[in-house]
């Protein structure tokens, strides 16, 4: 629904028409962001803090290089350093000092403080399916009016998800190890309340040309992951409330005021070569 | 206090009819009708000239006037039609049918003689509006197509949901709080191609009213207002139709007796066929609506008359035959109006609705379809009761069963991913009792009060589940489920909803009214968007939903100048809701099986001041309105628990309609409208998660649109009339949007595009419009 109704009616009228718009907003306080995953890959597990910009602001979320990070599973805590390789691109990312696998089961509690101020979160590790298999297929709409030139093959996905269990997942689609995404607001999750067993077949976003490598990660996500990827892609894809509702914060685990979300995830992942 | 106030107004209406008792009456009753087609003048004035006072047909065109015997002069009239004087040597009661002849044309200004009609001054009613159905057709509309409800949006006190949109709302009410009633019916979802059309078709419509205050006893459901849109009971002294042909839709009507004088039938139809351009342009995308209504009635005498009233609409949207959906009403109303004596009448209804829609998706891997759908079934059993020329009471019951299915999903293919799964249905039983007066107290001062009592069911068959927290809408645990059979009783909610106007004269030419109304939403539309979308769901209350209470106030200057041809009118409301039906900030509305824990309810208020002037009859006419109001919400777990002004709220608009007739050929119309912006949910600012760029919410709705304002323009060209054709034609240009304003549909934002498919990491706020000039032109022709 939402902006979806709007593109409707602009092929029913085909008069509409879309133009920038400078609003006139007033200044606002920063929010703290975090953005953290443990995940049950052996490595040094990332947070990364930051805070908002202005709307109109260059650049993005403004990189906080001061703060104290750490995790515990209520029996060791990680402590996390700011930006340790010094990597520009890694501005405001923490690392754990050391590398560690997150483990099913367990939750896991965050820590962070900036400028005096604590934000905590915690969340649970969940076990995630196997993916069964990908194939590779041509998408024959692109193969007669291909959006780019031979990009016209679709990698599908199959999997069996377990009926007893309540599951929630995240995907996340690379293109020769690039994230790829039909459109920019989209995120690709589900719960499994509308799942059959089977799932055969189901198309992964993009397509490809021959000699491209697909790559397809599935992550598990608890309850309150799927809740804040759900919000956060209402935000991302709200019409301004006109049909769906009125733009609002996606509801997040993190306590003490902060935005964003800390994710405790189980990965798998499955790569397939584009060919004849 | 409730009580009290029910124990008085019983013991008033005994007072009155014991009273009344002791005189001998005779009653002149009957119907006035249109001599040209045989439909019956509803709200016609009846004026007993020695008396000096009378009556106004009811909404079945039927009156009764009960006097002691005598010689009187009895005055028939109504708007546009000749005015008709009859003489009874009343010794005896008196069966009189009238047929009042359509007004020569005035091609002159209309001189008022001192029967002039001052409605607008002596009538009880305030806040509430009729819609000429012909001036409608002479104004501009939007790709030509007549209709009511954009006439509608520019009432004082009426606000549009938006350009394009079907949806209004009244007096700081939100969409779902009209009742809209075709034939008695109520219309869940009023839209064609989501607003762009409504489903009233011009052709059929007799007589459009709506209340948004001083709401009769006879009229509940909703909080806000009543649309009741009534059909034409098809011409019953001659074959005749229409047909009209324009950009996006064409109609055809056909209407005559079955039996001469007695019986008669109504037919019309319109389809859409937008989807012939699309076709053209070589889409694969099929968008398309229709509808259908039907009618007949026999009027077998004066005491018993039949009509079975129908129908049918439809849209269908399919988009490269594999994702489609579709949604549509479906009405049926039989009535028998019957007489029980020369002064009881007594109208019966069965009533049906239905709206349901479906959304498909044809895949191998994720085919699904999903359905949702509301029916109900409504006995209306009303009385009239024409005591003397003092007093009209009006007094029944309404019983209406409804059935919501929220949705079901099915898998469409053996190998979709989705399995089978449906929420639970769920029933309500809905009674109403109410009785009112039009009492008139003195020649000046006239009451009209009235109570509604409503008994709301909610029964099973339905399993209730009990949460350990039901606000806990992020992980919602049941600790229990309690299943009620079908039929059975799972909350009980009694209101009393006591109705007050007043009317007093302060001379021939102007009056002051005041009216009190409370009303009582036992139906709740599942949306927190501005417009409500044909796939919103409803819910009845329960016990998680309590009902919605409006309390309304309004007073009202009224007068009458140039010898009552222009009509003014000032009033001021002030309104205020107890369990305004919202939801959580972030509310998961669709296909939720724990929806109850979404619910959130609060207050809202709204008051304002409204003006307008009107014209009805001469060369020229139109209206001007001006409405200032504020409309403010309150919900505990919707916006930080802060205030915030409604999607409804919007502070100053203004419309300016007109209609000249230059000549027999040649009728012009235009339209000005001006509105604040809507309010809107802007970011304070951004941040980064993951790679999306995610906007920073501070407070709801604390930005507003640019202004709205736009002039629309018709003509209508009706062709000399060859003598030897049947019928009729005309010509009707439009153009909407004259001076191409872009006015704001809405502001959303979006990652800047560096180049095609390549975004920046920084955002940008759009501006969508939908219409630039949009020049139309409709054929029309009648025979």
């Amino acid at each position: 629904m939402k902006k979806y109704i709007i593109a409707i009616i602009a092929i029913v009228v085909f008069t509409a028409c879309e133009e920038t718009v400078q609003l006139d907003l007033k200044e606002s306080e920063s929010v703290v962001i975090i953005d953290g995953l443990v995940s049950d890959q052996f490595k040094n597990q990332y947070v990364k803090v930051s805070r908002s910009i202005d709307f109109y602001a260059e650049g993005t979320s403004k990189a906080i290089t001061n703060a104290t990070v750490s995790v515990t599973d209520g029996a060791t805590t990680y402590n996390y350093i700011h930006n340790p390789t010094l990597d520009s691109d890694n501005d405001g990312v923490y690392f754990s000092t050391v590398p560690f696998s997150g483990e099913v089961g367990k939750t896991y509690q965050l820590t962070v403080q900036v400028d005096g101020t604590n934000y905590t979160a915690e969340d649970n590790l969940y076990p995630v399916t196997a993916i069964d298999s990908l194939t590779v297929i041509v998408n024959e709409d692109e193969f007669d009016e291909p959006e780019r030139k031979n990009y016209f093959y679709e990698i599908l996905f199959y999997a069996h998800e377990p009926q007893e269990t309540k599951d929630f997942y995240l995907f996340k689609f690379y293109r020769n190890d690039t994230l790829v995404l039909d459109s920019p607001t989209d995120i690709y999750f589900s719960n499994d309340d509308l799942l059959a067993e089977e799932i055969n077949g189901i198309p992964t976003a993009s397509f490809y040309k021959l000699g491209d490598i697909g790559k397809v990660e599935m992550y598990s996500i608890s309850n309150a992951g799927f809740i804040y990827y759900n919000d956060l892609i209402n935000l991302l894809q709200s019409d301004g409330g006109m049909f769906g509702s009125p733009p609002v914060n996606p509801r997040t685990n993190i306590e003490g005021g902060a935005l964003g979300f800390f994710q405790a995830s189980s990965v798998v992942s499955e790569s397939i070569k584009v060919e004849e | 206090m409730k009580q009290i106030s029910l124990v008085a107004i019983l013991a008033a209406i005994f007072f009155i009819s014991h009273q009344s008792t002791a005189q001998t009456r005779h009653t002149v009753n009957g119907y006035v009708k249109d001599a040209e087609n045989g439909e019956e003048l509803i709200g016609a004035t009846v004026l007993v000239k020695e008396l000096g006072t009378g009556t106004v047909t009811n909404v079945y065109g039927f009156y009764a006037v009960s006097i002691p015997p005598g010689t009187y002069t009895f005055q028939f009239s109504y708007l546009g039609y000749q005015t008709v004087e009859q003489v009874f040597e009343l010794k005896e009661n008196v069966e009189f049918n009238i047929e009042l002849p359509v007004e020569a044309r005035q091609m002159e200004e209309l001189i008022i003689t001192d029967e002039a009609i001052d409605a607008n001054v002596s009538d009880i009613k305030m806040s509430k509006n009729e819609l000429d159905i012909k001036q409608v057709k002479k104004l501009p509309a939007l790709f030509g197509e007549p209709d009511i409800i954009k006439t509608i949006q520019l009432l004082p006190g009426v606000i549009s949901a938006g350009e394009g949109t079907s949806s209004f709302f009244v007096r700081g009410g939100s969409a779902d709080q009209n009742l809209i009633l075709i034939d008695e019916a109520p219309i869940y979802d009023p839209s064609h191609l989501f607003g762009l059309f409504s489903v009233f078709n011009a052709d059929v419509i007799k007589d459009s009213e709506l209340y948004r205050g001083g709401i009769p006893s006879r009229y509940g459901g909703r909080l806000s207002s009543i649309l009741e849109v009534r059909t034409k009971d098809g011409n019953n002294k001659k074959l005749g139709g229409a047909a009209g042909i324009g950009l996006l839709a064409s109609r055809f009507m056909l209407e005559g007796p079955i039996r001469k004088d007695k019986s008669s039938f109504i037919v019309s139809g319109r389809r859409s066929y937008v989807d012939l351009f699309l076709k053209a342009a070589n889409q694969d995308n099929l968008v398309h609506f229709y509808d259908v209504n039907a009618k007949v009635n026999w009027k077998h005498n004066n005491n018993n008359r039949f009509f079975f009233a129908l129908y049918l609409g439809r849209d269908v949207f399919s988009f490269e035959d594999v994702f489609g959906f579709d949604w549509g009403n479906t009405t049926g109303t039989f009535r028998w109006n019957h007489l029980f004596n020369d002064r009881l009448f007594s109208n019966t209804s069965i009533i049906a609705s239905h709206f349901d829609y479906k959304l498909g998706l044809e895949d191998d891997a994720q085919g699904f379809d999903w359905k949702s759908n509301l029916q109900e079934l409504t006995l209306k059993q009303d009385f009239n009761y024409f005591l003397n020329t003092s007093n009209e009471f009006e007094f029944g019951y309404h019983l209406t069963y409804r059935q919501f299915s929220p949705g079901r999903i099915t898998p469409t293919s053996e190998s979709s991913l989705f399995t089978e799964q449906a929420i639970d249905k769920m029933y309500a039983l809905d009674h109403a009792f109410y009785v009112g007066n039009q009492q008139k107290i003195s020649d000046r001062l006239t009451f009209r009060y009235g109570l509604r009592l409503s008994v709301f069911q909610n029964i099973g068959k339905q399993d209730v589940f009990i949460y350990e927290d039901p606000k806990d809408n992020i992980d919602p645990t049941r600790i229990d489920t309690v299943s009620y059979g079908a039929f059975e009783n799972i909350k009980t909610y009694v209101n009393l909803e006591p109705r007050f106007s007043a009317r007093y004269l302060l001379n021939a030419t102007s009056s002051v009214k005041l009216s009190y109304n409370r009303m009582v939403q036992n139906t709740h539309l599942i949306s927190s968007g501005t417009v409500p979308i044909p796939f919103n769901t409803w819910s009845p209350s329960s016990p998680y939903l309590k009902p919605q209470i409006a309390d309304q106030v309004a007073a009202g200057y009224f007068r009458n100048i140039k010898d009552n041809s222009i009509e003014l009118s000032a009033e001021v409301y002030y309104k205020d809701i107890q369990n305004v039906t919202d939801f959580a900030d972030n509310a998961q509305l669709f296909f939720n099986d724990d929806l109850t824990t979404e619910y959130r309810q609060g207050n809202s208020w709204s008051y304002g001041l409204e003006l307008m002037a009107q014209k009805k009859e001469g060369r020229f006419t139109g209206f001007v309105s001006y409405t200032l109001s504020k409309a403010e919400r309150d919900v505990p777990g919707v916006n930080n628990d802060k205030t915030f002004l409604a999607n409804y709220d919007r502070r100053n608009v203004l419309n300016l309609v007109g209609t000249y007739d230059l000549s027999d050929q040649w009728q012009f119309g235009a339209n000005f409208s001006y509105s604040s912006g809507r309010p809107i949910t802007v970011p304070a600012g951004r941040y980064e998660y993951d790679g999306y760029q995610v906007d920073y919410i501070t407070e709801r709705n604390g930005y507003a649109l640019p202004d709205f304002h736009k002039l629309d323009f018709s003509a209508t060209y009706i062709p000399k009339k060859n003598k030897d054709r049947k019928w009729q034609s005309s010509w009707v240009f439009s153009i909407y949007n004259i001076y191409s304003r872009k006015n704001a549909f809405t502001i959303y934002t979006r990652l800047k595009e560096i180049e095609d498919g390549v975004y920046s990491d920084e955002k940008e706020a759009v501006k969508i419009s939908l219409f630039p000039i949009l020049p139309s032109v409709t054929y029309n022709i009648r025979f």
